[in-house]
């Protein structure tokens, strides 16, 4: 999933890195509260043990072999927020050093890789978990995690890849950077970590978490005992991220004439469908006298709300089931 | 004396039964390749090319930035043109390593755009994957080129908090001591792997989990032996910086690719 340079346009990469400064100065803060000043050299030796866990090789049926990225494995064994560090200076390592992922895309890669991976992942396995107090709920949740932590990675790459022929082609309507658009790079990205790469991380990480706890359970980084509130604080965060990144890009979203359409469709037909399905879906996306930059972002807030209004409902039903029972007693 | 028991004078044929275990095989071997990429450049006692890290990481992420922005063929030809030639006068097992890692992404580059250059798509085809080769061996030149500790340390002039040069500096050096551990415990199972193997995912489960906790333990480890020798959370990186006559030539150099790339920007 290491995004290398000139795939992505250096504005977009600018954009990434900026939405990862506040990433990391709120981690930096949370691993500080937890971790003190003097214990930062676990920092390191964590990057080292994340570096480590992408050079596994894992077996698959058929005596093949995969590799796991550890996000979340990483998140589960210490915590999101230092995953979200070390996982990002194992990509600086890799970056600089190893010439594996880019330069320029380091901020992308350590959103998809250091923020969604371990933070979707973590959330998701804490969210079972608290709901599934057994065994077995246990294991769900580890699966359940690491396998959504991989696929949103790999979609927010995705997506990333998409806009690119959206925002920047030249005159002659030709793709700057990657020329695939959404259409094309969302399945071509997601399938594969739908169906190898997500089972090879759960694999992983199901695999390492289960002897963690079976040698040594205490190891196991819990993490304070706060509700699962903040995965609804990552969700608006991720919705409310990427059309920051689009605006900033320099070019508002919708401003595509049906000429340029035309133009881009000769070679990313699949993509362009799909953006033009979006404009009907959103049909008070041009209001008249509002510019379409405040319509993008109003119909974020919308969908946000919207999310946390179903999430809400479905949460409420969820109590209800375990209320009753309990008065029944 | 007693004549040997008939069971030890007989040939015993084992044949154990065959299995696929290439994933020990590969670990070990992404294992060794990791280490000694590091060891062997951490063991050179001077940089090559002589100018300073500070310099060279500064340009080379310069490089990246002008060729990843230009459209104009002509400019990405010319710094393809210049990288090849500093990658020219490395010694040949470093270009090969550089070549290496650089070129396979170029192939894999070109397979992926050539679907949309089928449908018309020009551009792309010709520019990206050139602009991800001289990308790509410009990071290679670098690393290949300097010693780690020195990049890490030139950080400092970018002002990078030294907690930050501290801490990536423990990565680099427990990559090596934590993968020389993994590599001993691969090893073992390797050895031990003799006929069908059952447990496989318990073997890597149990290599993978023992090194999170032998990482646990290093790191109570190496903080305790910090705190004895008087470590108080301040770790101050000391700047060595000196301006010498090659890294004026090199910053001329490089102010000429600025212009020639502000000179085709206007161009177009």
């Amino acid at each position: 999933m290491h995004i290398p340079d000139n795939y992505l346009s250096p504005s977009t990469c600018a954009v990434m890195a900026a939405v990862m400064v506040p990433v990391w100065a709120v981690a930096i803060k949370k691993v500080k509260k937890e971790v003190t000043k003097t214990k930062m050299p676990q920092l390191g030796i964590f990057a080292a043990l994340s570096f480590l866990m992408m050079m596994f090789n894992v077996p698959l049926p058929g005596g093949t072999t995969g590799h796991a990225v550890g996000g979340t494995l990483i998140a589960i064994l210490m915590g999101p927020s230092a995953a979200c560090i070390s996982v990002s200076v194992a990509l600086m390592v890799q970056a600089l050093l190893f010439g594996d992922g880019g330069i320029l895309s380091f901020g992308a890669n350590c959103f998809n890789m250091a923020f969604v991976l371990p933070f979707v992942g973590f959330y998701v396995y804490k969210f079972v978990k608290e709901r599934f107090a057994s065994k077995g709920g246990e294991t769900a949740a580890t699966i359940l995690g690491s396998y959504f932590g991989i696929v949103v990675a790999s979609l927010c790459a995705a997506v990333e890849f998409g806009i690119q022929p959206l925002l920047f082609t030249d005159a002659a309507g030709q793709a700057l950077y990657c020329p695939y658009g959404l259409g094309v790079s969302i399945p071509a990205m997601v399938i594969p970590h739908l169906a190898v790469a997500g089972p090879v991380e759960v694999l992983f990480t199901l695999l390492i978490v289960n002897f963690v706890k079976k040698v040594s359970p205490d190891m196991i980084e819990e993490a304070p005992a706060k509700k699962t509130k903040s995965i609804w604080g990552l969700v608006l965060a991720l919705i409310c991220l990427s059309p920051i990144g689009l605006l900033a890009s320099g070019t508002a979203w919708g401003e595509w004439g049906a000429d340029e359409l035309a133009g881009m469709t000769g070679y990313t037909p699949g993509g362009m469908k799909n953006e033009m399905g979006l404009k009907i879906l959103i049909p008070d996306y041009s209001v008249s006298g509002m510019p379409e930059v405040m319509g993008y972002i109003v119909s974020a807030v919308l969908g946000v709300a919207i999310l946390v209004i179903v999430f809400k409902l479905i949460g409420n039903v969820k109590k209800d089931d375990v209320g009753v029972p309990a008065q029944a007693k | 004396m007693e004549a040997m028991p008939e069971w030890l004078t007989a040939a015993e044929v084992y044949d154990p039964p065959t299995d696929k275990d290439r994933f020990i095989d590969k670990s070990i071997l992404s294992f060794i390749g990791l280490i000694s990429k590091i060891k062997q450049q951490s063991g050179r006692e001077h940089d090559r090319l002589w100018v300073s890290p500070v310099f060279k990481l500064a340009f080379t992420i310069l490089y990246i930035v002008l060729v990843s922005s230009t459209r104009e063929f002509t400019f990405v030809y010319i710094m393809l043109t210049y990288i090849v030639l500093v990658l020219a006068a490395l010694p040949a097992p470093d270009i090969r390593k550089c070549l290496r890692g650089a070129l396979i992404a170029t192939v894999f580059t070109y397979i992926i755009l050539l679907p949309s250059a089928l449908h018309g798509n020009s551009y792309s085809i010709t520019m990206i994957p050139v602009k991800v080769f001289a990308s790509i061996t410009a990071v290679n030149i670098l690393s290949y080129s300097t010693r780690w500790d020195h990049i890490i340390a030139s950080l400092k002039r970018f002002h990078f908090p030294d907690m930050f040069i501290f801490v990536f500096d423990i990565t680099i050096k427990y990559i090596v001591m934590l993968g020389e551990f993994a590599l001993q415990m691969l090893y073992a199972l390797k050895l031990r792997s003799v006929g069908h193997n059952k447990s496989k995912y318990g073997s890597i489960g149990g290599v993978g989990g023992t090194l999170f906790l032998k990482s646990r333990a290093m790191s109570e480890e190496m903080y305790s032996a910090m705190e004895c020798r008087g470590f108080t959370g301040e770790y101050h990186v000391t700047d060595k910086f000196k301006f010498s006559v090659y890294d004026g030539v090199y910053c001329a150099l490089n102010a000429g690719f600025i212009w020639m790339f502000v000179y085709f920007q206007n161009l177009a």
